[in-house]
């Protein structure tokens, strides 16, 4: 299928198919509380081979669901709400705490970067493993300003979630580090939501650190990615 | 009803304030232009918080399905995965468990003893 031949019946179906697809999986995640039955990850496995089952390119389905891909700027808006929550309960310690989380951001990115570009030489995939700790939205807004590539983004954003979700907490007891602050800050920073929800399940107090640490370094990596990567790039160019 | 009328407001003013600011200094993507300025006028209590809390938790609790159109994009990257799927794996994995470790062991040693009780979880 090419561009020109999308027409308004084309794309309402693949849009709503794509809403009914990510309702349901997102219904069944609520009733049975499975933490792998992702919303996203699991569309996105049902969605790629009816794609090219009917051989439908990416470009056409992106041009398609445009409609969704617009409420990204007002959803990423909205995050502007938990940000404003979250900045009531750290004002006793703003300051070592932003210290932290941007000393984490900066060298997530420049390991992240470097380790790409050592291996792999491809500067949007380097961008886009860069953007993996941050919260799906503003990791996806950022890797399209800073011309990366977003899908492998969104992947990224996904195993960050789950292996640091899943195996950070066990890792932190392992080497000692046990308050609630510190597990949550490291869970939340390294695995951003997925590593939220896994955490509030067992200490409502770590889960709201890790909600503090998610929001807030997403924010820090805005201001300092843009900067960083200019100055990364031409080691190895 | 008002209030989901209220948030969608609140959120349309600050995006369009956050594209007017980006065309004048560029810099941070105009969403979280917007972001910063809705959480500031909330913070200023130009926006009522009470109002947008129901609203606001439900677009946050959905936005996902806005994710899916940039992740099918992967579509295209079979040969990629084919040739370097493990070392885009292994570095994930590395650098969150570097970040992980990093933030874990400092926070515990500059920030537990001056923390203060635990902010309660707001469900997001």
């Amino acid at each position: 299928m090419l561009i020109e031949n999308i027409n308004l019946v084309d794309s309402l179906i693949l849009t709503l198919l794509t809403l009914v697809l990510y309702q349901s999986v997102a219904w069944a995640q609520q009733k049975w509380q499975l933490i792998w039955l992702n919303p996203l990850l699991i569309t996105i496995v049902m969605l790629i081979p009816y794609l090219l089952l009917n051989d439908i390119n990416y470009s056409s389905y992106r041009q398609s669901t445009q409609a969704l891909n617009a409420l990204l700027e007002p959803a990423t808006v909205a995050l502007g709400y938990p940000l404003y929550q979250q900045l009531q309960h750290i004002k006793r310690y703003w300051k070592q705490l932003i210290t932290i989380l941007a000393l984490g951001v900066v060298i997530v990115i420049t390991v992240s970067f470097s380790l790409t570009m050592m291996l792999i030489h491809q500067a949007e995939i380097a961008i886009a493993l860069s953007l993996k700790s941050v919260t799906t939205p503003i990791g996806i807004t950022l890797t399209e300003q800073l011309q990366g590539d977003s899908s492998i983004t969104a992947f990224a954003i996904m195993i960050a979630g789950f292996s640091g979700a899943l195996l950070g907490p066990s890792w932190l007891r392992l080497i000692n580090v046990r308050s609630d602050i510190a597990v949550g800050l490291a869970i939340g920073s390294g695995s951003h939501v997925i590593g939220s929800i896994i955490l509030s399940k067992n200490n409502v107090h770590q889960g709201a650190y890790s909600s503090v640490a998610l929001i807030i370094s997403a924010l820090l990596t805005a201001f300092i990615i843009p900067l960083l990567v200019p100055l990364l790039l031409p080691f190895f160019s | 009803m008002k209030n989901i009328v209220y948030t969608i407001f609140a959120i349309s003013i600050c995006l369009t304030a956050g594209k007017i600011l980006y065309s004048f200094v560029g810099g941070l993507p105009a969403s979280l232009y917007g972001m910063i300025i809705y959480c500031l006028l909330l913070q200023l209590g130009w926006l009522v918080p009470n109002k947008v809390h129901k609203a606001n938790q439900w677009v946050i609790r959905h936005m996902g399905v806005c994710f899916i159109p940039a992740a099918v994009g992967v579509i295209n990257h079979f040969e990629l995965i084919k040739n370097h799927g493990y070392s885009i794996v292994v570095i994930i994995f590395f650098t969150t468990f570097l970040l992980i470790t990093f933030i874990g062991i400092l926070t515990d040693k500059y920030l537990t003893t001056k923390s203060k009780p635990a902010p309660t979880s707001k469900g997001y």
